[in-house]
């Protein structure tokens, strides 16, 4: 018999990876993208997730991540499918003047940001339906159109009320997302409304609002100065990017918190602190690598220039237009520098970020009543979902 | 001990079952899969077989046989190591399905690739067959508006102030007769309108549908009525030829190539805008190229010496250190490679007649000395938004 030792912890969620290999995994797919053309992508992201999904143990069982690659290539095609008509709108409004292109370009913004809302389930319908624990699938189902609907017009009550509205969209669309989503053929509920999140964020909002006041009030009276706008400014700044974290601590675990499956209820505490501890940390490696590319592309530079070509000190911009003029392998080596640049801060950014983000849901979260979970059955096999490529492709993909 | 302890989902609920696996004798038949008091749970044929992607140290095993979520799990590096060796035709087909993907990914990295090389061979031939399929209407149109737009750019909203607005007056008449003779023959559906502007930038273009403009900048710097007619047929060349409206088709395609390569489809990434420039940058190069071919050629036909455009453009490109810098990314070839090019072309031989008579260039080269209207207020190295939709001569990013 297997002596499992996560009885002590049934209930919990784990999360057993390190971030080194996590790094290793993502640096060798950057670097992979280059021969592939971009190509690689598709693949390097299905290992990323399998990298997450099966290193998150929840009562011992990890979770297993079933799609693959082509899925999210097929998905990429039809979000080209879908963007090719609007290529051809926005170079009919390029040509046109006035009214119709302000038209045209405002409708063209809408269905953008409606088909945020429906790429966003969709996504979110792709990578569910593709989880497996205990061997029964997670499903995504109501409807991606309705929910779009939902988010578009909420969104508009929130801006047409100064963002007053939006706990009542926020408790509105986790509803719908969460009672829409199964376990096998056990239905997921949700148990917040708004007031679930009213009080940090009116909080934060009449906060916010209030110190902005007050310290304009002070800078106008100590007219003439610079050194009040200055210190208010960063008081204020200072305020905002605290109070901001604080809320969305608070506010992901109470929303988090709401969530139930049947007799199993989910219990989620994040820390404030780890998230602006995210911040700060990729705030200093992110410098760190600027001034390192900084430093490696001065030293390149004078090295194929030769070190009269930089006498003036710092190379500039002609300096640069020069390297590039010189022949292909040098515009070569430029891009490949900016791209190598960008990516190391993608790559920080996942490594922080999305592992931060990840290891903070599954260590803070608590499961109970998984014992009631035994008798739930598979759902029938649903095939219909091809993909998640318009949510790539607006780039709001997540996980 | 025989066997090997695992964890069994059925696939049908979501009961976690320990179990113990037998596996067969010589890795053929079946797996055994037994329940704790040793009764038989299932059987999985060992070709149906498969191994999921899990973390290290864990082997997760399928069935082809059994429904999709129907999972065995054994821990234990060791113990993974001893029945995968007893079952060698999982790895077999591990391996199997690794160069399936490989395959797979160089497929489709061939087939982007050759994507992008077909593009950018083909895009001017592209661009000009869809540019052929545009009604004549409907560039003259999009050269309005586009004329709306940069007047509002180049002038802060001010509009254009035209130096001499009389269309009788000599130089006026002159330009339009030279203008006419150029386009004569070439069988473009445009007649050409040019206009002599007020600005402090020395630079012409020509927008689609058949407007030009000269500036009043660059006209003082014009020594000889060649060069005026020179840089005036050049503009014509961009009429003729469509050049801003292929220009505009071509940058689109060039945005959903980006896009497609990098997977961003909003081309809002600064690698996007970079790629672009860089792709599109190739093509108006070509464009000039084809315009500054025209120009030699309405000389050729009219008589007058085309070098006069070269003269031009390697007396603004001395004070241009800016323009150089940024030639990678301007639309412009060199002067130098420009010259050469044009004196290659400049055979001579042929009865040389200046464009304009001598009356006619002095009174052209007053324009806008006469008027006292306001000069326009545009600060040096401002570039209109619209790059692609205008064909230049020089670059405005010009150091006085």
């Amino acid at each position: 018999m297997t002596d499992r030792g996560e009885d002590t912890d049934v209930g919990s969620a784990r999360f057993v990876a390190g971030r080194w290999p996590l790094f290793w995994l993502l640096l060798r797919g950057y670097l992979l993208m280059l021969p592939t053309l971009g190509i690689y992508r598709f693949w390097l992201t299905t290992q990323t997730r399998r990298f997450y999904w099966t290193n998150t143990l929840i009562g011992g069982e990890p979770l297993e991540y079933t799609g693959n690659a082509l899925q999210l290539l097929v998905g990429f095609f039809f979000a080209v499918a879908f963007f090719l008509p609007l290529y051809i709108a926005f170079f009919y409004f390029a040509t046109q003047g006035g009214d119709v292109a302000v038209i045209g370009y405002g409708v063209v913004g809408l269905l953008f940001w409606f088909m945020t809302g429906y790429a966003l389930y969709r996504a979110r319908d792709f990578r569910l339906s593709r989880t497996l624990w205990r061997g029964i699938r997670f499903d995504q189902r109501g409807s991606a159109w309705a929910y779009a609907a939902r988010r578009f017009l909420w969104s508009l009550v929130v801006l047409a009320t100064l963002g007053l509205a939006y706990p009542f969209m926020a408790a509105s669309l986790w509803r719908y997302r969460w009672t829409h989503c199964f376990y096998g053929d056990r239905r997921f509920a949700f148990s917040g409304s708004w007031r679930t999140l009213a009080g940090p964020f009116y909080r934060l909002y009449f906060g916010l609002l209030i110190l902005a006041v007050i310290a304009f009030i002070i800078a106008v009276t100590l007219e003439g100065r610079a050194w009040p706008w200055l210190v208010f400014g960063s008081l204020f700044l200072l305020c905002a990017f605290l109070g901001w974290y604080h809320y969305r601590a608070r506010t992901l675990s109470r929303l988090y918190s709401c969530v139930t499956l049947g007799a199993a209820r989910l219990d989620l505490r994040v820390r404030a602190r780890i998230l602006v501890g995210q911040v700060l940390a990729y705030g200093a490696l992110a410098l760190l690598w600027s001034i390192l590319c900084f430093v490696g592309g001065i030293i390149v530079v004078i090295l194929l220039l030769g070190e009269g070509a930089v006498a003036s000190g710092l190379p500039d911009a002609a300096d640069l237009a020069r390297l590039a003029r010189t022949g292909w392998a040098e515009v070569a080596l430029v891009i490949g520098s900016y791209l190598g640049f960008v990516g190391g801060l993608a790559l920080l950014g996942e490594v922080v970020f999305g592992y931060g983000y990840w290891a903070l849901l599954a260590r803070g979260a608590r499961v109970s009543g998984l014992e009631s979970l035994a008798s739930v059955r598979a759902a029938a096999e649903d095939r219909s979902v091809v993909g998640e490529g318009l949510a790539d492709a607006l780039n709001i993909g997540a996980y | 001990m025989q066997g090997f302890e695992a964890r069994f989902h059925d696939g049908v609920t979501a009961r976690v079952e320990p179990v113990r696996l037998v596996p067969p004798l010589g890795g053929q038949g079946a797996i055994e899969i037994l329940a704790s008091d040793d009764a038989s749970r299932d059987r999985w044929p060992v070709e149906t077989l498969y191994t999921v992607p899990t973390r290290k140290g864990t082997l997760r095993l399928g069935s082809t046989a059994r429904p999709a979520g129907a999972r065995l799990e054994v821990t234990g590096k060791a113990e993974v190591q001893r029945l995968l060796d007893l079952l060698p035709g999982i790895g077999h087909r591990r391996t199997a399905d690794r160069r399936r993907q490989l395959g797979v990914i160089g497929l489709a990295t061939a087939a982007l690739g050759s994507l992008i090389i077909a593009y950018v061979v083909g895009v001017p031939l592209l661009a000009r067959n869809i540019v052929g399929l545009v009604p004549a209407a409907w560039e003259e149109s999009l050269g309005a508006t586009v004329a709306v737009q940069i007047e509002q750019a180049l002038s802060q909203g001010a509009g254009f102030a035209v130096c001499d607005p009389d269309p009788q007056s000599l130089a006026n008449r002159a330009i339009a007769r030279f203008a006419h003779s150029v386009a004569a023959g070439t069988g473009t559906p445009f007649s050409p309108r040019i206009s002599v502007i007020r600005s402090d930038i020395p630079n012409a273009f020509a927008l689609p549908g058949g407007q030009a403009y000269y500036f009043s900048a660059l006209l003082d710097r014009t020594s000889s009525a060649d060069e005026f007619a020179g840089v005036l047929a050049h503009e014509l060349g961009h009429v003729v030829y469509r050049h801003g409206l292929e220009g505009l088709v071509s940058t689109s395609a060039t945005g959903l190539l980006i896009g497609f390569v990098l997977g961003d489809l909003t081309g809002l990434s600064i690698a996007g805008g970079l790629g672009s420039a860089l792709i599109d940058t190739r093509f108006s190069r070509e464009a000039e190229r084809e315009a500054d071919r025209f120009a030699l050629d309405a000389a050729r036909r009219l008589g007058f010496r085309p070098a006069g455009l070269a003269d031009l453009l390697d007396r603004i490109s001395e004070d241009d250190r800016m323009s150089r810098a940024l030639a990678l990314l301007s639309t412009h070839p060199l002067s130098e490679e420009r010259r050469a090019a044009l004196e290659d072309m400049d055979s001579g031989g042929e009865t040389l007649s200046p464009a304009f008579t001598p009356i006619e260039w002095q009174a052209i080269k007053s324009m806008c000395a006469e008027a006292e209207g306001p000069r326009s207020s545009v600060s040096i190295g401002e570039r209109p938004g619209s790059q692609s939709r205008q064909r230049d001569l020089v670059p405005l990013e010009t150091a006085p």
